[in-house]
């Protein structure tokens, strides 16, 4: 229970400042929205290609802003040296990871389903029942982002070079998340049966156990000096 | 040396890499309770990263540390580095029940009112800390320091921009706790300041413990004089 308390202590803390300082937010979903107008004016509308394209567009409008997050999960704690107080406290490393894996994942929930909004508006999805289901996709699958994303974070938060090497780190890991999430938004989005969305999501649900146990495992000789 | 000084914290033959360039040089120290130790030394001469080791917050390449035999817990520990170490978009009071939440005191918000009332920090604890001055941030900081009691405290020049009335209120402050027979260590550039506050004083050069001795046996002259360069003792067990 203690452990819980501490990692919600520092996720609220990590959302409160969010909160307080909302250009990170606003900068996110700007860049994400400026991503679908592209797409919408590059793709033309109703035609059957644009269709099949959507899965792909929706994904890509996901995750790129979502970088800008988690590359910059560490950025304020750093400059501020509230990263050093927070290592000498009792609390452990791997609860630090886990409660920052929180934070960051509530906050790309949150730009999620603004930028789901946006599609729908932009790509006129028929939305029914069906196409809701493509947002417990986005939460499994934010998750796996989530964990990778906070502890490469983690690792490069004092390199010069940070914005050039978190992305590469980045994708080259999470390529097998993107080919689940995007596999099971085809099948909602462009199949007539649901045969292998449960698959889908239960291998992005070992993916998110496995990265985030990976993360709280080694995030101890991460942030070590 | 644990058997000579119970509690003592110590440092075993301990050196520090960054890559080739050796910071610290096979240190053997110990701090004994209720000592105020005086770190002195020029730029670079290993201070801060004697300080981060002692806070668990680095490694040693080689040898040991130890509290009363054991390798020290976080929670017996408060550390103040050159940095706040506060989030700039709390306030003040915020700051000390987030750290309170972390180290699970309990009432949080007992303690953190009581630090305030203790750095005279009561009127500006609603604020954003942002918009603290740099004497007010370094109480904060030391009051988040002290949030958990710690049993040793560890100042890596916490005078540093600091006014003539936040420098007044620091020395102050650590002068109580000098009082109160904390274990302190403060790094410091300040020779002055190193004897008025310190009652032992260490001049580390070069990763290397070269000067060790009770701040009551030595005068400003002898310390100026060990300090550039004419040190008159060995380094204390060597």
């Amino acid at each position: 229970m203690r452990v819980l308390g501490q990692i919600w202590t520092m996720a609220a803390k990590d959302l409160t400042l969010t909160a307080r300082s909302t250009h990170s937010f606003l900068t996110t979903l700007f860049f994400a929205l400026l991503i679908l107008v592209i797409f919408n004016f590059a793709f033309q509308p109703g035609v059957e290609a644009t269709r099949l394209s959507l899965p792909g567009i929706l994904w890509v409008a996901l995750l790129f802003p979502g970088i800008i997050q988690l590359n910059n999960s560490f950025q304020r704690e750093q400059e501020q040296g509230t990263f050093q107080a927070i290592l000498l406290s009792p609390v452990d490393r791997g609860t630090f990871f886990l409660s920052k894996c929180l934070s960051n994942w509530i906050f790309l929930i949150c730009i999620d389903m603004f930028i789901l909004l946006a599609f729908t508006v932009l790509f006129n999805p028929r939305v029914t029942l069906r196409f809701l289901m493509v947002v417990p996709i986005i939460l499994v699958a934010s998750a796996g982002f989530t964990a990778v994303g906070t502890l490469f974070a983690a690792m490069v938060v004092s390199l010069r070079a940070r914005e050039v090497v978190f992305p590469v780190l980045f994708f080259s890991i999470i390529i097998p998340i993107i080919l689940a999430a995007v596999s099971a938004t085809q099948e909602i989005l462009l199949r007539e049966q649901l045969e292998y969305v449960g698959k889908w999501i239960q291998i992005l649900v070992a993916f998110d156990v496995i990265f985030l146990s990976a993360g709280f495992l080694v995030f101890e000789y991460v942030v070590v000096e | 040396m644990s058997e000579r000084f119970p509690g003592a914290l110590e440092l075993s033959r301990v050196t520090h890499n960054y890559g080739s360039v050796t910071a610290l040089n096979s240190i053997d120290l110990a701090l004994h309770r209720g000592e105020f130790c005086v770190l002195l030394g020029p730029n670079g001469a290993g201070k801060t990263t004697l300080l981060k080791i002692l806070a668990t917050l680095v490694r040693p390449t080689e040898g040991a540390m130890s509290w009363g035999g054991q390798f020290p817990e976080r929670h017996q520990i408060g550390y103040v580095s050159h940095r706040s170490m506060l989030y700039e978009e709390l306030t003040g009071f915020e700051n000390l029940l987030f750290f309170a939440g972390l180290y699970g005191l309990d009432p949080a918000t007992q303690r953190a009112n009581q630090l305030c009332d203790e750095f005279g920090l009561s009127k500006s604890k609603g604020y954003k800390v942002a918009g603290y001055s740099r004497g007010m941030r370094q109480r904060l900081t030391l009051a988040r320091a002290l949030l958990h009691r710690p049993k040793i405290l560890l100042l890596d020049e916490p005078f540093t921009g600091l006014d003539q009335h936040g420098y007044r209120t620091l020395t102050t402050v650590l002068k109580t706790l000098k009082s109160k027979q904390r274990t302190v260590m403060m790094a410091t550039h300040n020779l002055k300041e190193g004897l008025e506050l310190g009652s032992r004083i260490l001049i580390l050069d070069s990763g290397r413990l070269v000067y060790d001795v009770e701040r009551k046996t030595i005068s400003m002259s002898e310390l100026e004089a060990a300090y550039f360069g004419n040190i008159s003792q060995e380094v204390e067990g060597e």
